[in-house]
């Protein structure tokens, strides 16, 4: 499941049509046609986007109020903001927000560090073998989240997994609480890095080499033209790396967890994603599920902004 | 994706360190993947080994796979699912893009949002509203309630919208002064031309469907009928049997890889592409 970020600021307006050749008397059910058009084309997919994202956004903020056990028979009880204050009162609820706070910091490393040494350190490597090496990393991008748990579980595996062969231990990485948070860590990396080297190629592709001719001129070293000067045209795509890093690990560490540690061992995995699904379909506590589905949400919102206002403030547009 | 000249020409030594850079991240990344269809093609006494070149090959684990789980079964309901979401997020996708770029009208930077903010919006924040939705539409364990929710694709709206932008208006134009309305525009004039970008964005579609799994483990809870559910419930219950396990996970990819073998330049540019502005 993949999703791009697009530039939040800005949607370009697009140009108005061009004129139609004014008709000489244009049949009146015809204009209203024409003025009707676009909302037309648009029905489906803003029925959908209401159905699906938008009623139940409204629908989890009420439900969020109510005591209830998802079972069609039972009655929903209101219980006000009662479910708002169970939540910060469950240490679980704090421990599962600081998880996640870790893993996206974790994460940083693999969407943002690492991709842009690499992609500095590759500048001159081109042509043909240029392409096998994208293809190459570029594929764990595309292997099913559940495929990878399960080669991963096999790489790890205390007595037969290879890794513990080379290393010589016989350590159960999935199910030693110190680690289970690192391995999600590193699989859902191992997925991203590839992406992300592509995603900071192309943005370093579009960054022009006026400056950077212009600084040598002025006797500028490599160094410090990539640090002043590459590094700040690129920031618009670091700032929208930094954003699907955070609202992407919702979706990419969802099925590894759900699959190879179900939350656990002793709840070390348990992050605010796997929380809200734990409390909706384990414990069937729709309330209390809505209720932390709403602070997430408005969490989100928040961070998306900080970053985008960050990226308006700190960007450097090569104009 | 070449980067732009830079202005400091590449001694060798620099050209070197660079391709042994790419040399250890590919095969830190491939290595996973290779190892798990080394696996299935190992012989069933051989699974443990550690040779890194499966030999003497054999399909033995997938025969036992088959045996265990009805796999065949799966990869076609799985099939059917991805293509039927990719479709109908294309079509949906393609009209209302159509209606963001060929006009101006009321409301557009307000609808336009409405999309975007769709990535605001974390699928378990409204997973039981849509749940109880499915449920009173007694889609629950029926694989048209894994699609249904999928259809609408902001990333599809988006991407077509950037590609419609830069469609040449006077196409358009010309066929408005032939009288032509816009629906027969769209499709004789606009979607001709735009082949690539649409054939593009369905690959991209069919893979992300193909890989979903959020929606299917709500929807189907019970009946396990897609191919990512299977493996979890096959990796639930033979817990250590890793030779069938590694055929079931390379037969789960097996479509996304061949597409991927074919197509890759595309598809690593789509995706890319889809990730910037």
């Amino acid at each position: 499941m993949f999703v791009a970020v697009p530039e939040l600021t800005d949607a370009p307006v697009p140009s108005p049509s061009p004129a139609v050749v004014p008709a000489a008397r244009v049949h009146p059910l015809r204009r209203v046609m024409r003025a009707a058009a676009p909302y037309l084309y648009l029905t489906p997919a803003v029925a959908l986007l209401i159905v699906w994202t938008y009623r139940p956004l409204i629908q989890a903020a009420q439900l969020s109020t109510y005591s209830w056990n998802l079972l069609p028979t039972t009655p929903m009880v209101p219980v006000g903001a009662d479910n708002y204050r169970r939540l910060l009162e469950l240490p679980t609820f704090g421990d599962s927000v600081w998880r996640t706070v870790v893993l996206v910091v974790g994460l940083l490393p693999f969407t943002l560090v690492l991709p842009v040494v690499v992609a500095f350190a590759t500048r001159g490597v081109r042509g043909r073998s240029r392409a096998v090496y994208q293809s190459l990393i570029f594929a764990p991008f595309l292997v099913a989240p559940v495929a990878s748990a399960a080669v991963w579980q096999w790489l790890l595996d205390p007595g037969a997994g290879v890794i513990n062969r080379v290393l010589g231990s016989d350590t159960n990485w999935i199910r030693e609480p110190a680690t289970a948070q690192w391995v999600i860590v590193l699989i859902t990396g191992w997925h991203f890095i590839g992406f992300a080297v592509l995603v900071v190629s192309a943005g370093m592709a579009g960054v022009s080499g006026h400056y950077a001719e212009a600084a040598q001129v002025d006797g500028a070293t490599r160094r410090q033209i990539d640090w002043w000067i590459t590094l700040p045209l690129l920031s618009p795509t670091l700032v929208f790396l930094a954003l699907m890093t955070v609202l992407l690990s919702a979706q990419w560490t969802f099925p590894l967890i759900d699959t190879l540690t179900q939350g656990g061992p002793s709840q070390a995995t348990t992050n605010i994603y796997y929380l809200l699904w734990d409390y909706g379909f384990h414990s069937f506590d729709a309330g209390l599920s809505a209720a932390a589905g709403v602070l997430l949400f408005v969490g989100f919102g928040l961070i998306a902004g900080v970053l985008v206002w960050l990226s308006e403030r700190i960007s450097f547009h090569d104009d | 994706m070449t980067t732009s000249e830079s202005p400091v020409s590449e001694p060798l030594w620099r050209r070197a360190w660079g391709h042994a850079v790419l040399v250890a991240i590919a095969l830190a990344c491939i290595f996973p993947i290779y190892w798990l269809l080394a696996t299935s093609l190992r012989r069933p006494d051989d699974v443990g080994s550690l040779s890194p070149i499966p030999w003497p090959l054999s399909l033995g684990n997938y025969v036992d796979a088959v045996e265990k789980v009805d796999v065949i079964g799966l990869l076609l309901n799985t099939f059917a699912v991805s293509a039927v979401s990719a479709v109908g997020q294309l079509f949906v996708a393609l009209l209302a893009s159509y209606a963001f770029a060929m006009y101006s009208f009321r409301f557009q930077r307000l609808l336009y949002l409405a999309f975007v903010g769709t990535w605001l919006v974390p699928f378990q924040v409204t997973m039981l509203p849509n749940y109880v939705l499915l449920y009173q539409l007694g889609l629950i364990n029926n694989l048209a309630g894994v699609i249904v929710p999928t259809l609408c694709s902001a990333l599809g709206v988006l991407m077509l919208r950037q590609h419609l932008d830069s469609f040449p208006k006077e196409l358009v134009a010309a066929a408005k002064m032939d009288g032509r309305s816009s629906w027969s525009i769209l499709w004789t004039v606009v979607v001709p031309n735009l082949r690539p970008a649409l054939a593009a964005l369905s690959i991209l579609l069919f893979i992300n469907a193909w890989n979903e799994y959020f929606w299917p483990a709500v929807v189907l809870q019970r009946s396990n009928s897609v191919v990512q559910l299977g493996l979890r419930s096959f990796m639930g219950t033979e817990g250590n049997d890793w030779g069938p396990m590694m055929a079931v996970a390379g037969l789960a990819c097996l479509p996304v890889f061949a597409l991927y073998i074919v197509l890759q330049r595309h598809i690593v540019n789509a995706f890319v592409r889809s990730g910037l502005k």
